[in-house]
């Protein structure tokens, strides 16, 4: 971390030895102990665990939905209170996060109506609506939408704020196979267009080697970060060719070796 | 709208209901059931076609209606806020608890011969009783559904950096919704019910009186065209209800499962 660096790391998220704690049935437990993480601007951060390892607990703290018990956790330089300016969640039960009783259009509105004009919401729904693929269906409820389709108004809704990170738990868990590789694409080519942070917690491999610039594995318990893996693959990438490269599958070995689900030979 | 009204006509149910009342002519007719006040369907019809006619079917329901939709008008916006505010403001709801349970716990019937001690044979007294009847409803549904809302819709709001005067007003009110219409039903039924029985027992007007005063000459056509037409007032009231908070709220009422 130089000098050079600051003005990138002033606008990304630090956390410094963080601990966190959460209150169970036999009292408080250690969910994380000892994370430092660093994510710049413009990053693509996956953050890998088994289930139970506390990913989507560091991702809520990111957003400013948890406390910590300890150490710090920052975004553009400021303690993270509240859910910060700029920083905006999705979460995996698409279901539960929108607003049943609002058009698709509605829902993503949501966030910036009554904080800019009528005609700027407008565009910035548009907008949205157009990166992932539903304005056709902006008048629509989410009821009668198919899941993959009601997880995109949820990243829609989060677009429309223009936020400069997007912390994403688990958000295409829920998914089926082919659905996701299609939002998978989809965020690629968000990310790119607008250059946002990405912090995206998952617990598949593939999909965090695939969409990454960086993977971050969180293990033992309580949890910190046992490997940080640096995925140089040219982007953008392709569900078919990337896949298919040898780069890839060795970053994938590694990946899965990290979580401890390797064939037992350590690298 | 017309495609779906057409969905909900159960012919097996109308049959039945249709089969009991040629049971009802019949066994009155041929003397099987019955006594000298007992009149069958066709006879209670030729009733209502001369209160009907006299115009007193009329004076008597708009006195009724207007009392009881008074009466609620009032409960609903009352309700709506109290209950907002006892499901919003933790310190209010325990301070006031006790008090709303032990006054929801009364019947409410007993509150007739107090309100006509102190409003008289009036309409006054009778709107008041039916804002009384339509009001603990309303109050607790709207309590329960704005502590209904889902943690994550809570989230949403905080990460969408929303006020917290938008949170109240596009997040909780309308996830309380679907709980305030049903509260508003049962409270408009309670409101219809205890406006009749006001009129029974206390200012001597609309169907609650007519009823006794048919009675009471003897003329048990009338008195059974008059009790036909509180249940189709009913029945009616709960369909206009329905209908607007359908058109009203269409997809919080879809959410809420309502295929009713």
């Amino acid at each position: 971390m130089t000098q050079v660096d600051a003005p990138t790391e002033a606008r990304g998220l630090e956390c410094r030895d963080l601990q966190i704690t959460l209150v169970g049935a036999h009292g408080p437990v250690d969910i994380l102990k000892g994370v430092d993480l660093s994510v710049r601007a413009g990053e693509f951060v996956s953050i890998l665990g088994t289930s139970g390892a506390g990913k989507t607990t560091l991702l809520r703290v990111l957003a400013g939905l948890q406390k910590a018990a300890g150490g710090t956790a920052e975004f553009a330089g400021k303690p993270i209170q509240g859910p910060p300016p700029g920083v905006v969640t999705v979460f995996q039960d698409y279901s539960h996060s929108l607003l049943p009783w609002r058009t698709v259009r509605r829902n993503v509105a949501l966030g910036i109506e009554g904080k800019v004009s009528t005609a700027q919401r407008d565009s910035q729904v548009d907008e949205a609506l157009a990166m992932v693929g539903l304005g056709g269906s902006a008048n629509e409820y989410p009821y009668r939408l198919s899941g993959g389709m009601q997880q995109r108004v949820q990243i829609a809704r989060a677009l429309a704020m223009k936020p400069s990170v997007l912390l994403m738990d688990e958000p295409f868990g829920a998914l089926d196979a082919m659905t996701k590789q299609s939002l998978q694409d989809q965020l690629q080519q968000v990310q790119a267009l607008t250059g946002m942070t990405v912090v995206f917690v998952t617990h598949d491999v593939e999909e965090a080697v695939y969409l990454s610039d960086r993977v971050l594995v969180l293990t033992g318990r309580p949890a910190k970060f046992g490997h940080l893996i640096d995925v140089r693959l040219e982007r953008p990438r392709n569900q078919i060719s990337t896949k298919e490269q040898p780069e890839y599958l060795a970053l994938r070995h590694r990946v899965y070796e990290a979580l401890g689900l390797g064939d037992g030979e350590h690298g | 709208m017309a495609e779906r009204l057409l969905h909900r006509v159960n012919p097996l149910g109308i049959a039945t209901f249709v089969g009991f009342l040629l049971l009802w002519e019949l066994g009155v007719r041929s003397g099987a059931v019955g006594s000298t006040y007992l009149p069958p369907p066709s006879r209670v019809l030729v009733g209502l076609k001369e209160i009907s006619a006299s115009g007193e079917l009329w004076t008597n329901l708009q006195h009724t209606l207007v009392s009881a939709l008074t009466g609620w008008v009032g409960a609903a916006v009352v309700g709506v806020a109290l209950g907002m505010a006892l499901g919003l403001f933790r310190p209010l709801w325990t301070y006031s608890m006790a008090s709303i349970e032990v006054v929801r716990a009364l019947p409410i019937v007993a509150f007739v011969p107090v309100a006509v001690l102190l409003l008289g044979f009036t309409s006054k007294m009778e709107i008041a009783i039916a804002f009384i009847a339509a009001l603990w409803p309303i109050v607790l549904n709207t309590f329960a559904g704005v502590r209904a809302i889902g943690p994550r819709t809570v989230e949403v709001g905080r990460v969408l950096r929303l006020s917290r005067r938008d949170q109240i007003w596009k997040l909780r009110l309308p996830a309380a919704t679907s709980h305030i219409i049903v509260g508003l039903r049962l409270g408009l039924t309670l409101a219809l019910v205890l406006t009749l029985v006001s009129e029974m027992v206390g200012n001597p007007a609309g169907l609650g009186f007519a009823l006794i005063q048919k009675g009471q000459a003897l003329q048990p056509e009338q008195m059974f065209a008059y009790l036909v037409v509180v249940g189709a007032c009913g029945i009616a009231l709960n369909a206009v209800l329905l209908t607007a908070a359908r058109l009203a709220f269409p997809g919080q009422m879809a959410a809420a499962g309502d295929d009713a």
